[in-house]
């Protein structure tokens, strides 16, 4: 896909997507029936939920980027994984703010272990170390290497995270478990949050593809002012 | 095989050398972890909380972050001049390097692994009589899977121009299970319980560090290439 297409497709997706955000807003405020024991404020999973899910797809997609650039050595790839990952920290910050809004009220304060917030935090770390290590080299080829060993291990890391954080909950268990999900979620429910992992996953490839686009522009830029002088 | 093995261990035999001459490393670390263990000392009011309770989650953090101090240092050994790049151009495969780099970092840290053991110990009066052979061989598998993430990150934030400021921030999200797996498991010991007990854990960590001890040997040449 050239650059410019790139454009449009991101321009495509994020507008579909922020249309949808519209509709998920109303679904989620106006449709959806209340849920009977935590009341209005279980509204809040239908953001929260897609965000989680949309930032693991961010480092999964970053880590599988990030393998096969180890290995073909192919520009895009890298630029791929660097835009999943800059995604991926936008939507695991949102889990990190409606997380703890939703925690005040179902749970009585703000921050918890709870296994998938630990999990949720932790990952947003390793967004944030994959970064810094590409800020943090002069040589842009060895930063690029360094970032998808980084990424590799991080999403290599995350069941061991998830197995231990959740055993580790188990050895203390809260007062009051309050699950949001499972199986028996009513139908209306499971609609708005399927609509809003749909939403966020749009949302997400839009960013995707414009941050994309930008850095592939830069990389022209680059290459541009190299062959000037 | 034979021919890896005796490049695994000129680097490892190298490494232990350089150290048992200037003891540098070993010194930082080891005044580090008994320094650490004075000012947890002060740290805790000793009559609101069972010393037993928490001195192992802070042996293991002592261990963490005294083995930074020491793991970070490991590509400094070779930074002046160039004596990095004459390693990595001699023929040794790069995962030799690596293992050769792990093992080394391994034997300075279980080394301070145990004094911090004895020193905490000492000092917050534990009992370790009963279950100290799993306790060491549990510190043990602890400080391996530890240097193996280390190592690897080591050599990342050498790279940078940050150097080891860059080492917690890429490490200790990692380290998550490996503090929760080897707590739960040494805790139960200390108080006197039979391993069965926390068989689970020991495996769980065995897990990570084999795992950790993979990927760094994979990944280690990405990181070095030139």
């Amino acid at each position: 896909m050239t650059t410019a297409g790139m454009r449009r497709g991101g321009t495509v997706l994020t507008v579909l997507g922020l249309a949808g955000l519209i509709v998920l807003y109303w679904m989620c405020f106006f449709w959806v029936s209340t849920e009977v024991n935590q009341g209005v404020v279980q509204r809040i999973f239908y953001v929260h939920v897609p965000a989680a899910w949309t930032s693991f797809l961010a480092i999964g997609f970053a880590a599988v980027a990030s393998a096969m650039y180890l290995w073909l050595r192919d520009d895009r790839l890298d630029r791929a994984a660097l835009c999943a990952i800059e995604g991926g920290l936008v939507f695991a910050t949102l889990v990190l703010t409606t997380g703890p809004l939703w925690g005040k009220i179902a749970w009585g304060t703000y921050w918890t272990w709870e296994p998938r917030l630990t999990l949720t935090l932790l990952l947003w770390f390793i967004f944030f170390g994959y970064i810094m290590v590409r800020n943090s080299t002069e040589d842009p080829e060895k930063g690029k290497r360094f970032a998808a060993v980084v990424a590799i291990i991080g999403a290599m890391d995350i069941p061991f995270i998830h197995l231990s954080v959740v055993w580790f909950r188990s050895l203390h268990p809260e007062p009051v478990v309050a699950k949001p999900d499972g199986p028996t979620l009513p139908g209306d429910m499971l609609a708005t949050l399927l609509f809003g992992v749909l939403v966020f996953s749009l949302l997400f490839f839009g960013f995707f593809l414009f941050r994309y686009a930008v850095e592939a522009l830069r990389a022209e830029a680059d290459l541009r002012a190299r062959s000037a002088t | 095989m034979n021919h890896y093995l005796v490049q695994v261990w000129a680097i490892l035999r190298k490494d232990l050398l350089l150290e048992i001459r200037s003891l540098e490393r070993i010194g930082a670390m080891g005044a580090f972890a008994v320094l650490a263990g004075v000012l947890f000392n002060f740290s805790i009011d000793t009559t609101a909380v069972r010393p037993d309770d928490v001195a192992t989650g802070l042996i293991w953090m002592t261990l963490i972050f005294g083995g930074l101090l020491g793991v970070g240092r490991t590509f400094q050994l070779e930074a002046q001049d160039g004596a990095l790049q004459g390693i990595l151009t001699s023929p040794a495969p790069k995962d030799a390097i690596f293992l050769g780099k792990t093992i080394a970092n391994f034997v300075l840290l279980y080394v301070v692994s145990i004094l911090v053991l004895g020193v905490f110990g000492l000092f917050f009066g534990l009992d370790l009589g009963q279950n100290l052979g799993w306790v060491v061989f549990v510190l043990g598998i602890g400080s391996l899977g530890f240097v193996a993430v280390g190592t690897l990150f080591a050599a990342v934030a050498a790279g940078t121009h940050l150097k080891e400021t860059l080492l917690p921030v890429l490490v200790f999200p990692l380290m998550v299970p490996m503090v929760i797996y080897g707590v739960g498991a040494m805790m139960p010991l200390v108080n006197g319980r039979p391993i069965t007990e926390v068989e689970g854990n020991v495996r769980m960590l065995g897990a990570f560090t084999l795992a950790a001890v993979a990927a760094g040997a994979v990944l280690f040449r990405y990181v070095v290439e030139d």
